[in-house]
C-alpha cells in the first residue's frame, strides 16, 4: 500500500507519542547506561575511567560464571523446556478427556507470584524438612537424606534449572492456541489415508506450528537471559557463586554502590542478548517465525 | 434564572468549603517512617506503642506513619538506592556501613543545629557520643541501638554432652562439639544466606581473637583473616545440613527449637527465646564470651559489637516538617522510652536510660560481660570498610564450607571482590 504525502504528516503525528515514549524510557536509559559504564559512578560522584570496568569484569571468575550459567539457562530452555511444551501441546491438542484440567494445571505457575513459587521450592528443597528429600527417602534413595540441594555446588544449578521446568505451561499454551488454527481439512485427508494419531502429530500438526515453536524458543531464551527472581530468592547466586547469573551479578554490583561497573555488566548483557537473538534468527531462519 | 444562579452559588459554596476543609485537614504533617522494627522483631510492640502515643499527643498536627519493612537486607538495599537518588524517607534507621554515603549524598537532615539549640540530646547521650558521629561538621545521624554478640548456649544440651562450663578456647570448643554431636544434637547454628549474619559474627569473634581488636586496620593480608576462616571451616563440620544457603530465620530457628546447642546473635534476640523458643528454653540459656585462639593477638573476654542502627532523617524544605521530624526523634530518644524499648526487647541503646532492676537475666549477663570486656571489636561487615568485600563474605564462606576453596582461597575471594 502506498502512503500519500498528506497522510505522512498524520502518520508522524500519530506515531510521535509512541516514539517519544520509546526514546524517553528505552533509548535514553540505554544511552545513560552506556555512558556511565565508562565511569566509577557510586551514586554520589563519578569519574571517567575508560574501559577499566569492562577489563575488570572480564577478569572476574564470578562474572564469567554468571554468563556461562545464563547460557545454560537459555540452552535448557531451548532444548528441554520448549520441546517438552511442544510434546504436551501436541498431546493436549487431541482434546482428550480432561485436557482442560491439564492445561489449567500446567498454566497455574504463570499466574502465581514467582516470589511465592521460589520460596515454596526453596522449602521443598530444604535438607532438614523438605518434601524432595522426604520423597526420595520414601522411595528408597536414603543417600539423599539431608542432602542440601540448593547448598551443594554439584546440585544447586541443576535444582534451580530443573525447577524452571514448571514454566513449561506458558509455551504449551502458546503452541496449543496455534494448533486450534489448523484447518480440519488436513486431518480429514490424513484420516482418509489411514494415518495414525502419531503420524498426524508428526507430519501435520508439528510442521504447521513450527513458526510458533521457534517463536517460543526465542521467548524462552530472552526470559532466561533475564533470569533473576528465582536465583536471587533461592540461592542469591550461591553457594560459592556457583549459581550466579548476569542480572543477580548486576544487582550485587549496584547494591554495593559500584553503579558504573554494574552498568558495564548491563551493557555486556545487552550485547550478549543481541548476539543470541541474531544467532537464533540466523539458525531458525527469520521467515519461519515472522 | 434565579434558580440557576442559586444552584451555581450553592455548588461554588460547597466547593470552597470542601477546599477549606481539605486544606485544614492537610495541615497535619505526615512523617513517613519505613521501619524495620515490625513483624517478628522484638521491638515491634513498643515501637508501635510509641508511635501511637506520639500521634495521640500530636493529634491533628503530626502523624507518624510506619511503612513496614520486614526484611532487613531488602530494606538496606532500598535505602542504598534512596540515598543515591536523594529520595530519602522522612525518618529512617541506617546501619553503620551506609553512614559515609549518607553523609556524602548531602540529602540527610543535619541535626547539629538542633543539638546545639536544645539541651535534650546533649543530656540523653553520653559525652562525645554525638561528636564522634559528626562528619564535616554535620550530624546526619543519631547513634541509637548498639549491640554486642556473645555466645549463647543451651546449658541443658551441653550438660548432656558432659559440659557444665562453656569452653574458653577453640581446642576445647571443638572437643565439646564432638561430644554434643555424640548426643545426637548439632553443635552450632550457622548460615551463609544473605549476609551470613550469625556465621559472620563467629568469624568476627575469631578474627578479633586472632588479630586483635584493630585487625581491620592491618588489611586482608594479615594472617588473622586466614586463621579465622580456619575456625569457620571446622565450625561447619558441626552444624546443620541446611546451613549453606540458610538465612537468619533458619539459623535462629534451630537454636530456638533446641536442635543446636550454640548460637550467636545480639541482645535483641533475647525476647525471642521466650516468645519463639520451645518452653523452658530461656531458663536453659547461658551467655559467654567467644572462645580464644591460642597464640592470637586478642584478649580473653573480648567482645565484638558496635553500633547497630542509627536514627536519621531526610532533608526537609518545609521548616515546620523539619521541626515535626526533630520532635519525633526526640520522642524516640527520651530515656523513658528507650528504657521501655530495652526492657521489652533486650536490645541495648546508646541513650542513657534508667533500666529497671528486673531487666532480663541474659541482658544483665551480657551487659556485665561487656563491661568487663577488654575491648569491643567491630563486626566484620562494619570493620572491613568495604561494601563489596562485606557482600562477598557469604559466598567465600559457602565456598569454604563446601571445600571449594581453602581458608587462603576464601581470603583471596574477599580480596578479589575489592
Amino acid at each position: 500500500m502506498k502512503i500519500k504525502k498528506d497522510e505522512v504528516i498524520w502518520l508522524l503525528i500519530f506515531i510521535a507519542p509512541a516514539i517519544g515514549l520509546f526514546f524517553l524510557f528505552f533509548i535514553l536509559p540505554i544511552l545513560f547506561l552506556f555512558i556511565t559504564s565508562f565511569t566509577n559512578w557510586d551514586g554520589i560522584s563519578a569519574e571517567f575511567v575508560g574501559f577499566e570496568n569492562y577489563v575488570k569484569l572480564f577478569n572476574k571468575k564470578t562474572f564469567i560464571r554468571a554468563i556461562t550459567n545464563n547460557l545454560y539457562w537459555c540452552l535448557t530452555a531451548a532444548i528441554i523446556t520448549v520441546p517438552l511444551a511442544l510434546i504436551i501441546a501436541l498431546l493436549l491438542a487431541h482434546r482428550s478427556r480432561g485436557w482442560k484440567v491439564f492445561r489449567t494445571v500446567l498454566f497455574i505457575p504463570q499466574v502465581v507470584s514467582s516470589a511465592a513459587i521460589a520460596m515454596l521450592w526453596a522449602a521443598m528443597f530444604n535438607s532438614e524438612y523438605g518434601l524432595v528429600n522426604f520423597l526420595l527417602d520414601y522411595i528408597g534413595f536414603s543417600d539423599y537424606q539431608n542432602h542440601n540441594w540448593l547448598g551443594n555446588v554439584r546440585t544447586a544449578n541443576a535444582a534451580l534449572i530443573g525447577f524452571s521446568l514448571c514454566y513449561v505451561g506458558y509455551f504449551m499454551v502458546i503452541m496449543l492456541a496455534k494448533t486450534a488454527s489448523i484447518s480440519d481439512d488436513y486431518y480429514d485427508a490424513a484420516n482418509i489415508d489411514g494415518a495414525s494419531q502419531f503420524q498426524k502429530d508428526v507430519h501435520i500438526t508439528a510442521p504447521l506450528i513450527k513458526s510458533t515453536f521457534f517463536l517460543c524458543i526465542i521467548l524462552a531464551v530472552i526470559f532466561n537471559l533475564r533470569q533473576f527472581e528465582y536465583v536471587y530468592l533461592m540461592t542469591a547466586g550461591g553457594p560459592a557463586n556457583k549459581t550466579q547469573v548476569l542480572v543477580v551479578y548486576i544487582w550485587n554490583e549496584l547494591s554495593v554502590q559500584r553503579l558504573g561497573r554494574g552498568n558495564a555488566a548491563g551493557v555486556i548483557m545487552i550485547g550478549i542478548g543481541a548476539l543470541l537473538l541474531l544467532t537464533l534468527r540466523k539458525l531458525l531462519k527469520s521467515e519461519t517465525y515472522n | 434564572m434565579i434558580k440557576s444562579i442559586l444552584k451555581l452559588f450553592s455548588v461554588a459554596f460547597i466547593s470552597v468549603s470542601l477546599t477549606i476543609i481539605s486544606t485544614v485537614a492537610s495541615a497535619e504533617i505526615t512523617i513517613n517512617w519505613p521501619s524495620i522494627w515490625v513483624g517478628k522483631d522484638s521491638k515491634t510492640t513498643v515501637i508501635r506503642e510509641l508511635v501511637d502515643e506520639f500521634n495521640a499527643a500530636n493529634s491533628g498536627a503530626i502523624k507518624v506513619v510506619i511503612e513496614e519493612q520486614t526484611d532487613y537486607d531488602i530494606y538496606a538495599q532500598k535505602l542504598t538506592a534512596q540515598i543515591s537518588t536523594g529520595d530519602l524517607p522522612d525518618v529512617f534507621t541506617v546501619g553503620s556501613d551506609l553512614l559515609d554515603i549518607l553523609y556524602r549524598s548531602g540529602k540527610a537532615m543535619d541535626l547539629a543545629p538542633h543539638v546545639n539549640s536544645d539541651s535534650h540530646w546533649n543530656n540523653v547521650y553520653p559525652e562525645n557520643a554525638l561528636q564522634s558521629n559528626m562528619m564535616g561538621g554535620q550530624l546526619t545521624n543519631l547513634p541509637y541501638e548498639l549491640f554486642v554478640t556473645p555466645v549463647t548456649y543451651n546449658k541443658k544440651l551441653l550438660k548432656d554432652a558432659g559440659y557444665d562450663e562453656f569452653p574458653d578456647n577453640y581446642d576445647d570448643f571443638f572437643k565439646m562439639c564432638e561430644a554434643v554431636t555424640a548426643t545426637g544434637k548439632v553443635c552450632t547454628s550457622q548460615m551463609t544466606g544473605k549476609n551470613a549474619w550469625t556465621s559472620m559474627l563467629w568469624y568476627s569473634q575469631a578474627l578479633a581473637s586472632a588479630g586483635g581488636p584493630d585487625v581491620y586496620g592491618k588489611g586482608l593480608d594479615h594472617p588473622a583473616f586466614v586463621k579465622a576462616f580456619e575456625v569457620m571451616e571446622k565450625m561447619y563440620k558441626y552444624t546443620t545440613s541446611d546451613a549453606i544457603g540458610a538465612d537468619a530465620g533458619v539459623s535462629g530457628g534451630h537454636f530456638l527449637n533446641e536442635r543446636t546447642a550454640v548460637f550467636m546473635n545480639g541482645p535483641w534476640f533475647i525476647a525471642r527465646y521466650t516468645s519463639d523458643g520451645i518452653p523452658g528454653l530461656h531458663e536453659n540459656i547461658g551467655v559467654a564470651p567467644a572462645p580464644m585462639l591460642s597464640g592470637g593477638e586478642g584478649s580473653p573476654g573480648g567482645y565484638v559489637g558496635g553500633k547497630q542502627s542509627s536514627l536519621a532523617a531526610g532533608k526537609q524544605s518545609d521548616p515546620a516538617k523539619e521541626e515535626a521530624v526533630v520532635k519525633f526523634l526526640k520522642w524516640l530518644t527520651t530515656p523513658e522510652n528507650v528504657a521501655r524499648l530495652s526492657f521489652s526487647s533486650g536490645a541495648m541503646f546508646i541513650v542513657k536510660a534508667d533500666l529497671p532492676s528486673d531487666m532480663d537475666r541474659l541482658f544483665q549477663e551480657m551487659n556485665e560481660q561487656k563491661g568487663n570486656a577488654p575491648y569491643v571489636a567491630p563486626i566484620f561487615i562494619n570493620g572491613i570498610g568495604s561494601l563489596p568485600v562485606a557482600k562477598e563474605f557469604s559466598q567465600a564462606l559457602s565456598a569454604l564450607a563446601l571445600g571449594d576453596v581453602t581458608p587462603e582461597g576464601a581470603v583471596e575471594m574477599l580480596k578479589d571482590a575489592e
